[in-house]
């Protein structure tokens, strides 16, 4: 296995359609943004990538809306390179990464672009086209009416019972949240917002309100990686690689994907996102308590309390603690998306793992500004997607 | 004036004995149950797969809920105007872990109530009532702690 290092990295800032910062702009034209700061930044010409790896939604989607990586590859100048179309809901960007980490490491290519971008329709994500009873979303949608949130809200209540988590607790992570995107040119919301400003916000699935879950963005982020021997011809100090995984949920997980399930024996919360991790930190050879920085899948504020706790971060019930003595602020000890997160952000579906490794890279770079987690050495990244996928990455410098 | 019941999706479920039963399965070798049915056994750790037709009913625990405070996008269906409603998850006493839209106003939910299945309506269409499976509170002045 080769060691593999991220030479490149660049975003399109996160914006709404019809805005002064996407405006009409296609999902092609949002990846090219990103992929020529990423080329750019790596100092690699396009002609040099060997293969691409896109986080795609085209097919998952299933609505004629989403990332192709043809396009890109097209629009970028059709060389013949192999296009690997990645299809694994909100977890695609992962994914992407981790397929090209692994030719990389495997030594089938030697310089490979991982691009995720989107251009959402708006309001909820809708998740069934098909109307058969033998489709479980179908007859969930059909049967009982369960919109994306309510997922994230059933999960937030059961935390409030085990835990005592208060919805204020919960306001808490978005206020963290949104003084880090202060900090980030690239974040959708850049603005601080008051505790009193998220309680007054309208609940979209109690207990959880509108500015505690992200909205549907558009954006796009890319990154150039090839091996660290490479990467040494171009930098004396790139970021390095140390893990990339993917899993996909256990069988016994608590939250029944379509109508119902077996009652579960224990707890078994995110069984896809707990098995990404633990397999990253052994991969890799790092432990939790080795973690400078976390960029986790905060769909909404109630992961910033469960996943720390679950992946070893932290013990059992102390994260609302943690938040609030500022801990998980970027000069704390366990400093948690230190970017402002999805909730900052907004959710570009397939974009977002490719995102947290942007943002991974310019941390260990000490490029993040007033957001910059003070002497970072090694950071985790998680996303998790419908239909049960998860992905972890861990890199350091 | 009374219009006439049918279940949002047919074959589902019934009350035709008086009690509400969703129609699933249970495969015999590892005891697991499935609603809806299933052909085949999906436990990684069962290597049987010996599925029968199976009926859950009864009583159960309410695991958690969520609130949808707006409609869901189709397919659902609701009557207009929307009024939120609460989606328990419920472990049934039977072993099964369940979603469904509770009868009780949210307001009234406390994790962990005892609950009962029932069936229920759910919108109106063409002067037809459709039908789909609900929970309701058995006690709310017992809502428990645990």
């Amino acid at each position: 296995m080769q060691e593999v290092a991220v030479l490149g990295v660049g975003l399109h800032r996160f914006g709404k359609t019809g805005d002064d910062i996407v405006g009409n702009k296609s999902v092609t034209a949002l990846c090219r943004h990103a992929i020529d700061a990423a080329l750019s930044d790596a100092g690699v010409p396009w002609k040099q990538i060997q293969a691409v790896c896109a986080a795609s939604s085209r097919f998952s989607g299933g609505k004629g809306w989403g990332l192709n990586g043809n396009d890109v590859v097209e629009e970028l100048g059709s060389t013949g390179i192999p296009v690997y179309n990645m299809s694994a809901g909100c977890a695609a960007g992962g994914n992407a990464f981790n397929v090209g980490y692994s030719m990389v490491a495997g030594g089938v290519y030697d310089m490979v672009l991982v691009v995720g971008g989107e251009v959402m329709p708006k309001g909820m994500i809708q998740t069934s086209g098909v109307e058969e009873a033998t489709d479980p979303e179908f007859l969930r949608q059909r049967c009982v009416g369960m919109p994306g949130p309510s997922f994230w809200a059933t999960l937030a209540r059961r935390r409030m019972h085990d835990f005592g988590t208060t919805e204020e607790q919960f306001a808490k992570v978005a206020v963290k949240a949104r003084r880090c995107s202060v900090h980030n040119p690239y974040a959708r919301f850049q603005k601080e917002i008051g505790l009193d400003e998220v309680l007054a916000s309208p609940y979209v699935s109690n207990p959880l309100r509108l500015f505690e879950i992200c909205p549907v963005s558009n954006g796009a982020a890319a990154v150039v990686i090839c091996s660290a021997a490479k990467a040494r011809q171009f930098t004396s100090r790139p970021v390095l690689v140390a893990s990339s995984t993917v899993a996909t949920m256990h069988f016994s997980d608590a939250l029944p994907r379509g109508l119902a399930g077996p009652v579960p024996g224990g707890p078994s919360f995110h069984t896809e996102s707990l098995a990404a991790v633990k397999r990253a930190f052994e991969m890799a050879g790092i432990g939790p308590q080795d973690v400078s920085f976390t960029e986790l899948q905060d769909n909404t504020c109630y992961y910033e309390f469960a996943y720390p706790e679950e992946w070893g971060l932290c013990k059992p019930g102390e994260a609302e603690h943690l938040l609030e003595s500022g801990q998980t602020a970027p000069n704390g000890r366990m400093p948690i998306n230190p970017s402002g997160g999805f909730v900052s952000f907004g959710e570009a579906t397939t974009a977002m793992g490719v995102f947290q490794i942007v943002e991974l890279t310019w941390q260990l770079r000490g490029q993040s500004g007033g957001r910059q987690v003070p002497d970072a050495r090694v950071g985790l990244a998680q996303t998790n997607g419908l239909g049960g996928n998860a992905t972890a990455a861990i890199l350091k410098k | 004036m009374s219009d006439e019941i049918l279940p949002c999706v047919p074959g589902l479920f019934d009350q035709s004995g008086g009690a509400a039963r969703l129609h699933g399965s249970r495969c015999a070798s590892c005891r697991t149950p499935y609603f809806p049915r299933s052909a085949e056994c999906h436990n990684p750790d069962c290597g049987g797969s010996r599925m029968e037709d199976c009926s859950f009913a009864g009583n159960g625990v309410l695991w958690s809920y969520s609130v949808a405070d707006f409609p869901p996008p189709p397919p659902h269906r609701y009557d207009k105007p929307f009024v939120p409603y609460a989606i328990g998850v419920v472990d049934l006493d039977c072993g099964l872990r369940v979603v469904g839209q509770m009868v009780d106003p949210p307001a009234a939910l406390r994790v962990g109530d005892t609950v009962e299945l029932v069936i229920s309506e759910l919108y109106h269409e063409d002067g037809k009532a459709f039908t789909s499976w609900k929970f309701r509170q058995l006690a709310a002045a017992a809502a428990g702690s645990e």
